[in-house]
């Protein structure tokens, strides 16, 4: 304990290292502030929802009483849904700040409400937002490197390497404390106040034990890199200029030419482009006879095919039919799309088993879910909600039934849990 | 006497550095209570020899023991046995005096007492003013003394110096002198590696001259049977060949 004691105050007495844990410590918390206070705005948003909604239906619904139009009902009416941040979602943004975590649908073809947004650019994408995951894929290894870059030859280069390495404890075991010090500092400098963010944000403990035990795991790496490199026994100058092109291979080049290759190996649409095929076919609803289009929605939703037929006046069940159509004609699209996503997921998960940067980053967004599984799994939530909707809305539209202001308070409300 | 009671004993020893050889049978031993000058020219062998006592070189043959101790196969247990100064004493400037002790006394695993500290310290001829300012500012002698202050704590039977004096001022080179003969008169087994013939003459009870290798002249200098030092200077300033022959 004793030896551990000194070898604290010899390093914390140096300016360098003081510095680096400081400045570490403050983009630590800087970053667990931002993403707390994002996911705190994002929360605010979704808890602001239910009036912002009831004011939008009384609207609507005081108008559409008058003439008590489903069709109308239907079309005006947005319905909220939400993807409520987890606990830990403060940690690693991941994808919630490429995908909406609110989108207000309407019983209309979803494809193109959904891929509408889907558009993002994919360099300012690849870093991530400022959060506590940036700080630690990124910029944690940068300071493993300034505190363990020169542990044997800072100590060759001042003379004192044959002096500690004559004493008795002076030799391997002297190296693996210092390590094992330096370590032990940066782990508490990340670890402290993330486990404090955590358990503001009501994280389960054993999540946070398991983020601990990850951010010991990737600062280990690095330690691991930095004693290798300095067995070379080469000069502090080329240990830290060895390290700093291996961080820069490891955690930007390498990723960035994986992504690259992914993305060439999995060639896949944009979301964008689904949205596009979606309106086109929609637009081209109106150019064709609507019989057709009828006979095309009955032939998938036989239970609506006893309607009464269309007449001359425009009819909200086209309407909505054609919407519908629309989303069928790009169904195989938006499954193979999804197809496409989980590939390039599973082979970037892959690929974190090789470069750990990614693997970092993968575990913490999958335990934030914030991550491609947990977006998936909200759309589908959407798209479940959004049947339910349609389903509402045709008990009216196709049944020619009245649509008052009652009815707007028996649609169907999102749940994230269904 | 026992090998185990002999604190240094080096037997037909062989240190090869690639295709170098750099110490081709050498052969020295130092009892307790002795100083031993290891003299000889640039890469006469002296520094590997150290190296061989403290563990740090393998011998391509030949016998190394520290008390006993074999310091390739057990160097932790050959170390709690040595005080080491290198040429250059370099320590921590950011630390104290007291505190560089502290530090590395916890590292030979012995006590950090600041009393026994400031005995150390008093007795090695470092002023008080300078016991808690940090090393930064400290003069090869004093750096010197803060070394051989934490040597005289530690109560090790084998005291190595590596050119003690190269550097020191001739009043530093006294009181450091002095020191050392302290040190051999608490029964500590000196062996000190330099090149002032004159000055190991003055401390020393043997010295011994190493050439390619290996002692080439082992000689008593104190007593009846002292060397004659002008004879042995001209000899030893003579061209290699001539002490070879």
């Amino acid at each position: 304990m004793i030896l551990w004691m000194h070898e604290a105050r010899l390093l914390l007495r140096q300016r360098l290292a003081v510095i680096a844990l400081g400045l570490l410590t403050v983009l630590t918390m800087a970053a667990l502030a931002a993403g707390m206070a994002e996911i705190s705005r994002q929360r605010a948003a979704i808890a602001a929802i239910p009036v912002a909604q009831a004011e939008d239906i009384g609207a609507i619904a005081a108008w559409v009483d008058k003439d008590k139009d489903a069709g109308s009902a239907g079309y005006y009416s947005f319905h909220p849904t939400w993807d409520t941040p987890s606990p830990l979602a403060f940690a690693a943004l991941g994808m919630r700040d490429v995908a909406p975590y609110i989108l207000r649908v309407r019983a209309l073809g979803l494809e193109a409400q959904i891929y509408d947004g889907d558009t993002f650019n994919p360099e300012l994408a690849l870093p991530g937002r400022f959060d506590f995951a940036f700080v630690l894929v990124f910029l944690a290894p940068l300071f493993v490197i300034a505190l363990c870059h020169d542990l044997i030859s800072g100590e060759r280069e001042a003379g004192r390497w044959r002096t500690l390495a004559a004493l008795p404890n002076g030799g391997a075991a002297l190296w693996r404390r210092r390590t094992w010090l330096r370590l032990a500092l940066l782990w508490a400098v990340l670890g402290v106040p993330f486990a404090v963010a955590a358990a503001i944000s009501g994280v389960e403990i054993t999540a946070i034990l398991a983020i601990l035990l990850l951010i010991l795991a990737y600062l280990l790496f690095w330690a691991g890199l930095s004693v290798l490199i300095g067995r070379l026994r080469w000069s502090s100058v080329a240990n830290a200029a060895s390290l700093a092109a291996l961080w820069l291979v490891l955690v930007l080049v390498l990723p960035t030419l994986g992504h690259v290759a992914i993305n060439r190996a999995v060639p896949l649409e944009q979301g964008a482009e689904i949205a596009l095929a979606q309106r086109e076919a929609v637009n081209h609803a109106w150019d064709i006879p609507r019989e057709k289009t009828m006979g095309r929605f009955y032939a998938s939703h036989p239970q609506w095919a006893n309607s009464a037929p269309l007449g001359a006046a425009f009819h909200y069940k086209w309407y909505f039919a054609f919407h519908q159509v629309g989303d069928e004609s790009v169904s195989d699209k938006v499954r193979e799309y999804r197809r496409g996503l989980e590939s390039r997921d599973r082979i970037a998960r892959g690929l974190g088993w090789v470069l750990p940067s990614i693997g970092v980053q993968t575990l913490l967004t999958s335990m934030a879910r914030t991550d491609l599984a947990a977006q998936l799994a909200h759309r589908d939530h959407i798209h479940d909600y959004h049947r339910r909707l349609r389903e509402f809305y045709y008990g009216y539209l196709f049944r020619d039934r009245p649509f008052g202001k009652a009815d707007f308070e028996r649609a169907p409300q999102f749940d994230e849990e269904s | 006497m026992t090998e185990a009671l002999t604190p240094i004993l080096i037997d037909d020893l062989a240190v090869t550095y690639g295709n170098h050889q750099v110490l081709a049978g050498l052969s020295l031993s130092a009892p307790a209570g002795s100083v031993t000058a290891l003299l000889g020219g640039n890469g006469a062998g002296k520094s590997t020899t150290l190296s061989a006592l403290l563990g740090f070189v393998k011998a391509s043959s030949g016998r190394v023991s520290v008390c006993g101790i074999d310091p390739r196969t057990a160097p932790d247990e050959a170390r709690r046995h040595i005080a080491y100064l290198p040429e250059n004493v370099a320590l921590y400037e950011h630390l104290t005096a007291v505190e560089n002790a502290q530090y590395l006394l916890a590292l030979s695993g012995g006590k950090q007492d600041r009393a026994a500290i400031a005995a150390a310290f008093a007795a090695a001829g470092l002023q008080e003013r300078g016991w808690d300012q940090r090393l930064g500012a400290f003069s090869k002698g004093m750096r010197q003394k803060v070394a051989i202050a934490v040597a005289l704590l530690r109560e090790v039977p084998v005291l190595l110096l590596d050119e003690p004096t190269s550097g020191l001022d001739p009043r530093a080179t006294a009181d450091f002198n002095a020191l050392v003969l302290a040190v051999r008169g608490r029964g500590t087994a000196v062996l000190m590696v330099t090149h002032d013939l004159l000055g190991a003459a003055h401390i020393s009870d043997r010295i011994c001259f190493l050439e390619c290798g290996r002692i080439v002249q082992d000689v008593a200098a104190q007593g009846p049977e002292r060397f004659d030092v002008r004879a042995l200077h001209a000899r030893f300033a003579a061209p290699a060949k001539g002490l070879a022959a």
